[in-house]
């Protein structure tokens, strides 16, 4: 259980900023628009959309590498294993 | 409520996949074992040879079960044509990596490939089901997304494939989730795939499980990765997957930035794990060592290797828990 329990909250936490991205990238990100009137201006909407997303996404994977870097080395010094 | 038709095809698509996964493997390991197609398992002090490559077992059941659906429900096929077919791309290039080891850019380069069915095929609806929100409209952008989805779902249970029984154990829980999820979004077909996918993991983990009689090799992982991906496309439950694969995107994803980029698991020097003469495994205390999921379960200890995939499955099921919850968000917002 000593180790389910803190993986296992490392999973509801990157659940829960996993939503938050979700929510404002739908808020936020697909909101952008440079119109639809053109070829160009609707390829530029969907790059610029994506880029926003994949910085929201990005936010995410490194919020998640912190909290997963932090119980691994809290974890080792415990166990007695120094890295 | 799921009518009767659906229910015997989806029964009968198990059955036959699940017999024929079961059937198949030990055959194949019996030849991968005579070609001396072998590998060590280097989680046990005996170092015992294993046969290699018995995923083409899986390959075998899916097909099987695949066209039995196809006899069961000619319409179908489409469907099934577009699952299958990324199954057995990836599957592929899975046993052209297991004879002739691929490059670290190159198998995903190649893997990413698994997408020409559903792309040639037209098994996708390009509006994206977000959480929270709704459909999303990505008409230019899904298509290029969806070969990316497969490369990383492909390499993501790939690199989830180091103890014995992980792969499939995990897989059936994922799998069992989306069946579940499938059925009650109506999506009678892919939750029907779905089932034959869960009907594989569990006959193949039969074998595969602790001590492993035998590995499946890159030819199972890299095409049960892309059977995911595809599900997850045709399915539209896009979102949900990403959801479920938690445990193997924490995998692969430290795995990948610890070691700062794509690299083979050859060119890694340093293990994340060590096997200690006791025959339990700990955590390495080396700086450079990849960040796995083994390695972070096994940071608080050393214990031995069935206890660490019990973690992972345990992991699985709650990430599939959450996966569940997503789904509900999602339609609870529609």
């Amino acid at each position: 259980m000593k180790r389910i329990l803190p993986l296992a909250a490392i999973e509801i936490f990157v659940w829960f900023v996993l939503l938050a991205v979700t929510f404002l990238i739908s808020k936020v990100a697909i909101e952008l628009s440079f119109g639809t009137t053109t070829l160009v201006a609707r390829v530029a909407t969907q790059i610029v959309r994506l880029l926003a997303s994949g910085t929201l996404v990005l936010a995410w994977l490194a919020a998640w590498k912190k909290v997963a870097d932090f119980y691994l080395s809290r974890a080792l010094s415990r166990s007695g294993t120094n890295a | 409520m799921i009518d009767i038709y659906s229910a015997l095809s989806l029964g009968i698509t198990f059955t036959a996949t699940f017999v024929t996964t079961f059937a198949a493997t030990p055959i194949v390991a019996k030849v991968m074992k005579a070609r001396g197609i072998t590998g060590v398992d280097i989680h046990k002090t005996s170092k015992t040879e294993i046969p290699e490559m018995c995923g083409l077992a899986i390959l075998i059941g899916l097909a099987v079960g695949v066209v039995v659906y196809c006899i069961a429900m000619p319409l179908a096929i489409r469907q099934a044509a577009a699952f299958i077919g990324s199954v057995l791309i990836a599957g592929a290039v899975g046993i052209i990596d297991d004879l002739h080891p691929l490059g670290a850019r190159m198998k995903p380069l190649l893997t990413a490939l698994a997408c020409i069915p559903i792309l040639l095929l037209g098994t996708y609806v390009p509006y994206a089901e977000v959480p929270l929100y709704g459909s999303v409209r990505l008409t230019i952008v899904y298509p290029i997304l969806i070969p990316i989805a497969f490369a990383v779902t492909s390499n993501s249970v790939n690199m989830m494939d180091v103890m014995n029984g992980a792969m499939p154990g995990t897989v059936a829980i994922i799998a069992f989730t989306m069946v579940g999820i499938l059925l009650w979004a109506r999506e009678f077909r892919t939750a029907t795939l779905a089932g034959a996918l869960l009907a594989a993991m569990l006959a193949f983990f039969y074998f595969n499980r602790y001590p492993s009689k035998v590995f499946d090799g890159d030819t199972g992982s890299l095409a049960v990765g892309a059977a995911l991906g595809a599900l997850a496309i045709i399915g539209r439950i896009e979102a949900v997957v990403i959801v479920a694969l938690i445990p193997y995107i924490m995998n692969s994803f430290y795995g990948l930035s610890s070691v700062r980029g794509l690299r083979e698991r050859r060119e890694i020097h340093q293990r994340p794990t060590e096997l200690l003469d006791n025959g339990l495994l700990r955590a390495s205390n080396q700086k450079g060592a990849p960040v796995t999921l083994a390695r972070l379960i096994l940071a608080a200890g050393p214990m031995g290797e069935k206890d660490v995939v019990k973690v992972m499955m345990v992991l699985t099921a709650v990430s599939s828990l959450l996966a569940g919850f997503t789904y509900w968000l999602t339609v609870a917002v529609k």
